[in-house]
């Protein structure tokens, strides 16, 4: 039973963090002192920078109140980001080690004493990669109609989350077209109605019906349809009453003359405008109740792994094992299966596109005078290199350090050309090894280059934040407000690099892009759009630095060592963090901490094994549990 | 009133080509009503926001009251100078950190119909306050088919988080129906054009129309009480949810019943749009074109339009702009950014005169389309490369029916709330507004 793996988590968890030195530490002798001392000048005593006064703390308890800010300012005490350099007062080395460690343990123990929470998750609608994959293998057609959808708002950096997804009067318009739209492509009336000329069928229609159909057996045929046709659609059982509402659909619209298509096209369009087909509902006994936790059914759980592994719809197979509750008896073969699948592309392409960034493509456009080489093609090209090699790592459950630190690509001639490699004919993709080329990981490829420059040249400020932020999960303080973005203009003769450190006289702006900056120059050899350069405005690029943390470097192929090593814990975190969100559909709590924990934990027992990332996060009490809200 | 339709006039849409017959206002009310004097036409109202500020000395104009100067930036606007007001002084004080950091573009963006603060979050508990275009088109919109439309150049948005830990909905969104509903918007023309006249020629039209109506309301029937059943099983959030679906169910309704009681339809012979230009201002003169159609058609009285969101960093390689637009905007007294900065300005002021030239040409009794409206086109943040959220780069077109006295310069207090002005329109359209987001009252001396 769930219940028990979850407490055996839970004691594994507590048993792993005993024995704190900081237990001891108490905040009124030891951590306050240093907050008045250090803090108070700017946050405290009546004075609020940022909005933030920390006076308002004067307990244990007050700060694990305030855990939200509190895991803020752990990072950036940490980071050596406050007291922000120009301020001359700063803690001793001990000092910050101490108020950093403090808040950790503080924290923690917050999470671990408050109860277990599997947190709540907004219902879905279908998303419009949803809704076009699920019509693809719902109706038989791929035409992509979600594509004229409102663009959907996306929340924790993902488009799927339950909150921000909502419903307008134009969104219902366009499903109700959508739907009429998909109905008179897949139904279509039979050339003949005696048995001959139905090369004219949809593959909808072969899917679900026998024609010839014999005109007293019309209804008898609708309903078996809707019987198999209503349960994928609804991702569970239906009702004999859900049914028999549909069939009256289909007389009312195939009277007055109209055919028996007509009638059945009356009822699909309604079904894909009903919520039951746009919604992921998941019905409680008590959803006001904030204790009442239960396990999600089985129905229930193939929809989450199925719009998880495949954003669409759970097939027949998962169905049919959720009517026998068989499900989580066979969760891990089944997510092998699906991982396997063709459809697990979809996540591929969906989670990679809002990781890593690689919608963007779509967004930033090259300026064509200065990047005549950047075609459209060019531009799948690349996206589609990144999302093979996620897939690579996928289906070959391979150590998710591999994304950073992989010595191959996916490329065909055109990249191939692009990347200066030789000897790689034709426009299939196929794995190369980069072994003697100054390209590494996912960090070289020319998607992530493009995504993270300017239409006009390189931006190292953007690369530093994507690494910071999308690979490390540590994004640097946003500027404060009326402070505009460090950008500079190239001369003549100099590097974009002593160009950037000659401008970056600003203290305030310093002391985050000393953090950025230096990981930004390691890309410098190449340019806005991933080509591999030596020069930059006729100078020799130098692609040395070093980070805050104190580890040199020269280039990307050593900034990604740094990654997978020193760095490492940072970047296991930070994707299960990515994938939690992305599996969940909503952000993160401060009760999914120890979730998070324990399953980095699992991870890397298991030598970060892909699947494991997978099946950690679906065997998660968030995943697999939920509970009521309390109403406002 | 009875609205039989008398089609009899062929406009052009400019930049399409294409002969396209309308219904529009005038023929809508037969010759008599007009000549008696008795008709009124109705006034419209709509808001077109510019992102990431202006070069304020370039965009300012000299002197004061009826007796002032055009400047650099406002230039292509000169042919309507005597149609128009521009405003200087207003501010919207909630697009201000007020605590929150960093996130001016998404504050910015947010606040401009709203007067309100974007509550700070990426997912969960988005929160703002309804806009002024929503407000207007709860009572004033009634009297259309479409209460409002949205519109927006924006069609493909950033993935992952928008600015500074705001959620996207704040940054791509101008009109919000509550504090947590955002109206999406509509960028391809084509999808604009379908949604107002929907479906085929005319003759299908009419041999259809009943008996499709009749289907779609199965459908709405069936679809309601498949929403209804679920009503009493939902915790709070998922029946807020649930409560966005209903609402937009009924208002489908309504506007089927209302199709089929008193029909408008295109005659024969008209063409589309085709789909979305590549060029970005070809795009936005045929989003201008849609608004101008809809209004003309009385299809909505109110529109709202995201020319881009602020934020946007698109370059404008037509120009010699090959930076993105944000970036320079931060142009640190760069005298080459600035410049290039006030051409997008420049620019951007004659892809409104493109809409404003439109809506003067559309004829209504013995005035034009723009004499019975109200434009307000203007943006939240002042000066780009500070984020100010004062002295806002704001221009108001169109006489709304006699209501505005036009052509001057209107000096406002500093930092007099910009959801003032809308407090006044709203008053213009009789939906009297105690109180929209930072308001202090009506605008004094507009009116």
């Amino acid at each position: 039973m769930k219940i028990s793996l979850f407490i055996f988590n839970l004691t594994f968890y507590i048993f792993s963090v005993l024995g704190n030195d900081m237990d001891k530490v108490a905040f009124t002798e030891e951590i306050l002192p240093l907050l008045e001392r250090y803090c108070y000048h700017c946050h405290g005593n009546g004075e609020k920078k940022g909005g933030l006064a920390l006076d308002q703390y004067q307990t244990e308890r007050d700060v694990q109140k305030g855990y939200r800010l509190w895991e803020q300012l752990h990072k950036f005490v940490v980071a050596s980001e406050m007291p922000p350099e120009h301020i001359k007062k700063r803690p001793s080395k001990s000092e910050q080690d101490l108020l950093a460690r403090w808040t950790r343990n503080a924290l923690d123990k917050f999470y671990r004493a408050s109860p277990p929470d599997p947190g709540r998750v907004t219902v879905r609608r279908l998303n419009r990669t949803e809704y076009n994959n699920v019509v693809r293998d719902l109706m038989y057609v791929d035409f992509d109609p979600a594509n004229d959808f409102p663009a959907d708002d996306s929340g924790h950096g993902f488009d799927n989350i339950g909150d921000v997804l909502t419903v307008s009067p134009l969104l219902l318009e366009k499903y109700i077209n959508a739907a009429e739209k998909i109905a008179t492509k897949v139904i279509v009336k039979p050339e003949s109605e005696t048995g001959q000329g139905f090369d004219s069928l949809s593959n909808f229609q072969k899917e679900y019906f026998k024609y010839p159909i014999d005109r007293h057996l019309r209804r008898r045929a609708a309903e078996v349809f809707l019987k198999t046709f209503l349960r994928r659609a609804y991702r569970r059982e239906v009702t004999s009453l859900e049914i028999n509402r549909l069939l009256v659909l289909v007389k009312r619209g195939s009277d007055n003359g109209d055919s028996f298509e007509d009638g059945l096209r009356l009822a699909v369009t309604a079904v894909l405008v009903s919520p039951n087909f746009l919604f992921r509902w998941e019905l409680d006994g008590a959803p006001d109740n904030p204790k009442s936790i239960r396990q999600l059914n089985e129905y229930e759980l193939a929809s989450r792994l199925a719009f998880f592994l495949w954003r669409s719809m759970p097939d027949d197979r998962l169905l049919d094992f959720a009517k026998k509750g068989l499900l989580r008896k066979n969760i891990r073969s089944e997510i092998k299966r699906m991982i396997h699948d063709d459809r697990s592309y979809g996540m591929v392409r969906d989670f990679t596109g809002q990781w890593l960034g690689l919608r963007n493509l779509d967004v930033n456009k090259p300026d064509k005078k200065i990047f005549p080489l950047f075609t459209a093609n060019l531009k799948e090209d690349m996206r589609r290199e990144t999302e093979l090699l996620y897939a690579h790592v996928l289906k070959n459950n391979l150590n998710i350090k591999e994304l950073i630190s992989a010595d191959y690509s996916f490329i065909n001639d055109r990249l191939a050309a692009h990347y200066q490699i030789r000897n790689v004919d034709g426009a299939h993709f196929r794995l190369v090894s980069l072994n003697k080329v100054q390209r590494r990981g996912l960090l070289g490829h020319g998607s992530i280059l493009t995504v993270t420059s300017d239409p006009n040249r390189t931006s190292p400020v953007k690369r530093g934040k994507f690494v910071l932020d999308n690979i490390l999960g540590t994004p640097p303080l946003p500027p404060p407000p009326n402070v505009p973005e460090l950008e500079v203009e190239q001369r003549e003769g100099e590097t974009l690099r002593e160009q950037m450190i000659k401008h970056r006289t600003n203290v305030v702006c310093a002391s985050c892009h000393k953090k950025m900056d230096p990981i930004g120059f390691a890309f410098e050899n190449y340019d806005g759009i991933g080509r591999y350069r030596l020069t930059d405005n006729g100078e020799k690029i130098d692609t040395s630095g070093v980070l805050d943390t104190g580890e040199s470097f020269r280039g990307v192929n050593d900034l990604q060592s740094i990654i997978t090593s020193e760095k490492l814990d940072l970047y296991v975190e930070n994707l299960v963090r990515k994938m939690m969100v992305y599996a969940l559909g909503r952000g993160l709590e401060f009760y999914d901490e120890r979730v998070v924990g324990h399953i980095v934990k699992r991870l890397r027992a298991k030598g970060y094994q892909h699947d494991e990332l997978v099946v950690s996060i679906v065997q998660s009490l968030p995943f697999d549990m939920k509970r009521g809200e309390a109403s406002n | 009133m009875s609205r039989q339709l008398q089609i009899g006039r062929r406009t052009f849409l400019k930049g399409l080509g294409t002969a396209i017959a309308l219904p529009s206002m005038e023929a809508m009310f037969s010759s008599k009503a007009l000549a008696s004097g008795s008709l009124k036409f109705p006034t419209r109202m709509a808001f077109i926001y510019i992102p990431n500020g202006v070069i304020q000395n370039q965009w300012n104009v000299k002197g004061s009251g009826q007796d002032y100067s055009f400047s650099q930036t406002l230039k292509p606007l000169s042919g309507f100078r005597e149609d128009m007001i521009v405003f200087s002084g207003l501010a919207h004080e909630r697009a201000e950190a007020n605590g929150d950091g960093a996130g001016d573009h998404a504050r910015a963006n947010a606040t401009f119909l709203t007067g309100c603060q974007a509550r700070k979050t990426s997912g969960a508990n988005i929160k703002l306050g309804i806009s002024v275009d929503q407000l207007a088109a709860r009572e004033y919109g009634k009297n259309t088919r479409f209460p409002s439309l949205e519109l927006s150049s924006d069609g493909a948005r950033l993935s992952g988080k928008c600015d500074s830990g705001y959620s996207c909905a704040y940054q791509f969104n101008l009109a919000w129906k509550n504090e947590t509903t955002p109206v999406p918007p509509e960028s391809n023309p084509k999808a604009v054009f379908d949604r107002l006249f929907a479906g085929g020629s005319k003759k299908e039209m009419i041999d259809g129309r009943q008996r499709r109506s009749i289907l779609k309301k199965s459908i709405l029937d069936f679809v309601l009480e498949d929403a209804k059943k679920l009503e009493g099983k939902l915790g709070y959030t998922d029946k807020r949810k649930l409560d966005e679906y209903l609402d937009s169910v009924r208002e489908i309704e309504k506007r089927v019943e209302s199709a089929s009681s008193s029909p408008v339809s295109l005659p024969d012979g008209f063409t589309a749009p085709s789909g979305k230009p590549r060029d970005f201002g070809d795009h936005v003169r045929l989003m201008g074109d849609m608004m101008a159609l809809a209004f003309q058609t009385d299809s909505t009285r109110i529109a709202t339009y995201l020319l881009a969101h602020d934020g946007d960093n698109r370059s404008y390689p037509g120009l010699g702009v090959r930076h993105g637009h944000h970036s320079i905007s931060h142009h640190r007294n760069d005298a080459k950014k600035i410049e290039a900065l006030a051409k997008i300005n420049h620019y951007h002021c004659s892809l409104f005169a493109h809409f404003l030239g439109r809506m003067k040409s559309i004829r209504e009794g013995d005035s034009t389309l723009l004499d019975h409206s109200m434009i307000v086109y203007g943006g939240a943040i002042g000066d780009g490369n500070r984020h100010t959220h004062h002295d806002l780069p704001v221009v108001l077109a169109g006489r709304a029916n006699g209501k505005l006295k036009t052509g001057r310069h209107m000096v406002c207090s500093r930092y007099t709330p910009m959801a003032n002005l809308f407090l006044s329109m709203l008053d213009i359209v009789d939906v009297p507004t105690a109180r929209l987001g930072d308001s202090t009252g009506l605008l004094k001396g507009l009116i």
